[in-house]
């Protein structure tokens, strides 16, 4: 009997020590809410409307919260993460410049090749190293709080695919690609005679052919890494209309399922093999039928990487992403998932969109509601991109669909502050706000206005990407992205003409120009401010940092064809797309908010003392490089 | 054919009333060991068990001679050789005792596959019903009636398949259902069986009109149609689990059948 109490509280202690083990958070508790593009302005209108935003701002505090320069998305979070500026963790833009070739290159994640592979046949079998990794300097916060026996979850985090190894549960966000290996390409299938569109941003037009009422559609996926060929998989979804109903049935790989005119299919998984019947990686996608008749028009998603078996890593540890979706169904996994640019390219209706976007957010509240349930001590993040995408979509036109998302949003928040109680610091951030985008400026093409840029035949202007007809040896700078100026640099770029002791003057003298421009149809300027990286970041890892970053003012923004370096005739143009809201403009243009159940101490807090407000609250001391100061 | 069916259902029906109650994955293993046993008790009544014994013996006399004589080519390449021929002899005298087991076995798989293979549909869950029509269907005419029972919604109008003369329709049930779905078409009506719900049940998915088709899709009688060959519904795949991974029914069933025979084989003096 005595032995057998000694091995009770043998086990008992053993127990205790391990429970210690697991988390030295103590009982504190902290929960984060990224609420992306959610703008103060918009906020302070609608408080009626939101009235969890609205408590907090009355029972605890609401600011501005001041954002990075550029503030686009990336940048920012990439700040929230490390407590860095992006001249600290070296990211400025979605896309970077590889300065060899002067082409777009993701700014969040790169692939390696292996460096040991087999050869068998057409196979190339991959024996050691390849793989993913994320380009972002610093540390993410929540391994400097495992390292401290801290748990966090952190659940959608942008700008960090592949996850930053640890033991917290975590879950990739924006950056993470689809099964192509983009940031989301769509495909739109039809037999109708006046689509004559092959290639739209962000998704591809496929003609189809009816046979007998039967159309076989070829769902793209990764391209092949075990042939040495690198050919594209994909597989086969085979499409029977009715004769005369709005309807249709989809067969592929074993699987049926109907659909009415109108209607989105649930989650189709699917299976593309590498090697038959030794591997193969694994999909979901999702299937909209627009229309039956007189012409099919079918939508299908990107391929997002299935959770309950990833091809790529989206999670840490790697099955946190398949307990998730065991316990809460699939769910999108692409960083990106609402499709603005089937809205944009006109594929999708304003209302399809809303749709589709309702459907992202379905998701993720169900799994937000599912974690912060399980959700016990240390820390909770959890990330909502709705508002921002939806922003870009309904900005300033369409206030109440727009609001309808903040509600949903609201009562997620809600839920947040219930479960934190008295004791739990909750901070509601965003990574900045909003401003109308009425007129697109192609900088490029103020650029040779200027004289910065020439190209080889000046009739040559136009949509055409990635500098094809400029003539680098009389261009001085050029632009890509959507905020950032390049010198043509003699040793980094490759035929660069402007000697590093030039540099500064070029700079200088387009800095003066790129403010003095102003819009002929207003008189108005059209940018706010320029930033030399020098004195904007306190970081110096600005390898891959514009050399001038362009601060708009609010309705003004990069075009699109600046962003993938095309030279229009124009410099300046309405927009008429569909996408009329953004915040890719001078930093103080759109700021974001920050809330919280507590006082803050700040007055004009930054979004890098978030991450120095989390780390204080569980007595982390900061890493070298932290710029942020505690909030609280 | 349609009496061998009901009598291999009706026995497998008498049993899983007794295994119903039990997880699925304890009736199967029952049922599986049961059937090792029989296959055992078979196997020795119908195989010639005294040139068996003997076979087995040469067959160690042959390896104990490749051991011993390890440095002999000779008279190991001739070990080898009587090896090979009193495997053969073995897999010959075998072939006997298959022969007499295989096509019960494989009657009794295809009906074991409505317990275990398929699952019911699950509540709320959309489920797809398809009929394939007779070659002189016209796909633009109006498409065959379906009547769900009352618990059953059908969710939208069916699909006519024109390529592969199928109609399939969209069902959910949102309540257990054990009940027929009615098909009426030209004056004439069928019925196909269907069952929603959590408890294991025998789950038929196809009912054909072909004779020789329902040896392959037993469980509902053979269809008298004019317009219909069968009339399928997508079940789900049953999920049986052992320590939490996924297993197929039929492997399972395969290792404990062998083992329950390898275990009994000393008891009832069976040489296998």
């Amino acid at each position: 009997m005595r032995a057998g109490v000694a091995c009770f509280a043998v086990a008992l202690l053993l127990t205790s020590a391990c429970a210690n083990h697991a988390t030295r958070a103590a009982g504190k508790r902290m929960i984060v809410l990224g609420i992306d593009g959610m703008d103060p302005v918009f906020v302070e209108t609608h408080f009626a409307d939101l009235p969890n935003l609205n408590f907090l701002r009355q029972r605890g505090s609401f600011r501005r919260l001041a954002t990075t320069i550029p503030p686009q998305s990336p940048v920012a979070w990439s700040s929230v993460i490390t407590g860095m500026d992006p001249g600290g963790h070296g990211i400025f833009d979605f896309v970077h410049r590889n300065p060899a070739t002067r082409m777009p290159v993701s700014s969040m994640a790169e692939t390696t090749e292996p460096t040991r592979s087999l050869g068998i046949g057409p196979y190339l079998i991959p024996l050691s190293g390849g793989g993913v990794r994320s380009l972002r300097a610093g540390r993410a916060f929540w391994q400097m709080l495992d390292e401290h026996g801290i748990r966090s979850s952190i659940i959608r985090m942008p700008a960090n695919f592949p996850p930053a190894e640890c033991e917290a549960d975590s879950l990739a966000g924006m950056g993470t690609p689809d099964m192509t290996g983009s940031f989301g390409t769509f495909s739109f299938y039809t037999d109708d005679p006046a689509e004559k569109r092959e290639k739209v941003p962000g998704g591809q037009i496929v003609r189809v052919t009816l046979r007998n009422g039967r159309a076989e559609l070829a769902i793209a996926g990764p391209p092949n890494q075990m042939r040495r060929d690198r050919h594209s998989t994909s597989v086969g979804l085979t499409v029977s209309v009715d004769p005369t109903a709005q309807t249709a049935r989809f067969d592929t790989q074993g699987r049926q399922f109907i659909l009415q005119q109108g209607e989105w299919s649930e989650w189709v998984r699917t299976e593309y093999s590498l090697i038959p019947h030794v591997n193969s990686v694994r999909g979901i996608f999702r299937v909209y039928l627009q229309q039956v008749h007189p012409y099919l028009r079918i939508y299908v998603s990107p391929v997002n990487i299935d959770p309950e078996d990833p091809a790529l890593p989206i999670s840490t540890p790697r099955d946190y992403s398949r307990n998730l979706a065991t316990a809460v169904g699939p769910f999108y996994t692409q960083g990106i998932a609402e499709e603005t640019s089937a809205f944009r390219a006109g594929i999708l209706s304003k209302s399809e969109f809303l749709v589709q976007s309702r459907k992202v957010l379905t998701d993720n509240l169900k799994m937000f509601r599912f974690e912060l349930d399980r959700f016990q001590d240390g820390l909770f993040f959890y990330y909502f991109s709705s508002v921002d995408q939806n922003s870009h979509m309904l900005w300033g036109r369409y206030d109440s669909d727009l609001l309808e998302i903040y509600r949903d949003v609201d009562r997620a928040i809600g839920q947040a502050v219930a479960k934190a109680g008295t004791d739990t610091p909750l901070l509601v951030i965003s990574d900045h706000g909003f401003a109308p985008f009425n007129r697109a400026v192609h900088l490029n093409s103020f650029l040779m206005r200027e004289g910065f840029l020439t190209l080889d035949d000046p009739t040559k202007t136009g949509d055409e990407e990635l500098f094809t007809h400029v003539d680098w040896s009389k261009t001085v700078a050029y632009a890509i992205g959507l905020n950032g100026v390049y010198v043509n640099l003699e040793g980094r770029e490759a035929g660069g003409v402007v000697p590093e002791a030039d540099k500064r003057l070029v700079l200088e003298r387009l800095a003066r120009r790129l403010v003095e421009f102003k819009d002929p149809e207003t008189g108005k300027r059209v940018i706010e401010r320029v930033y030399f990286p020098e004195e904007a970041f306190q970081g110096r890892n600005l390898k891959y940092s514009p050399d001038l970053l362009v601060g708009f003012r609010r309705g003004y923004r990069a075009s699109w064809q600046t962003a993938l370096g095309a030279v229009p005739p124009e410099v300046l143009e309405d927009n008429t797309q569909a996408w009329i809201g953004d915040h890719c403009m001078a930093a103080d243009q759109v700021p974001g908010v920050l809330f919280s159940n507590r006082p803050l101490r700040t007055a004009g807090p930054h979004l890098w003392d978030i991450t120095a407000s989390i780390l204080g609250e569980f007595g982390v001391p900061k890493a070298n490089g932290m710029i942020g100061q505690s909030v609280f | 054919m349609e009496m061998l069916n009901w009598f291999i259902d009706s026995i497998l029906l008498v049993v899983h009333v007794f295994l119903s109650f039990a997880p699925r994955l304890v009736g199967l293993t029952i049922v599986a060991a049961s059937i090792g046993a029989g296959m055992l008790w078979v196997f020795g009544r119908t195989s010639d068990q005294e040139r068996m014994k003997q076979v087995k013996r040469r067959v160690q006399a042959s390896l104990l001679e490749l051991r011993v004589f390890v440095d002999e080519p000779a008279i190991s390449l001739r070990a080898q050789g009587r090896l090979i021929a009193a495997n053969l002899n073995y897999l010959a005298l075998a072939l006997r005792p298959m022969l007499w087991m295989g096509v019960p076995i494989a009657l009794l798989l295809i009906h074991l596959e409505a317990f275990y293979e398929r699952a019911p549909l699950a509540l709320a869950e959309p489920a797809l019903v398809t009929m394939r029509m007779t070659a002189d269907w016209i796909p633009s005419a109006p498409p065959p009636v379906l009547i769900a029972p009352s618990n059953v919604t059908i969710l939208g109008p069916p699909v006519r398949v024109a390529a592969s003369r199928e109609v399939s329709w969209r069902i959910l049930p949102y309540s257990p259902v054990s009940d027929r779905l009615l098909f009426r078409y030209n004056g004439q009506e069928v019925a196909k069986w269907l069952e929603a719900g959590d408890r294991q049940r025998y789950v038929t998915g196809r009912r054909v009109r072909s004779r020789w088709e329902t040896i392959l899709s037993p469980g509902e009688t053979r269809m008298r149609s004019d317009f219909a060959e069968w009339i399928d519904v997508r079940y789900p795949s049953a999920d049986l689990r052992i320590f939490g991974f996924h297993v197929n029914w039929l492997a399972w069933f395969l290792i404990v059948s062998m083992a329950t025979a390898l275990l009994l084989k000393k008891r009832l003096g069976v040489v296998l």
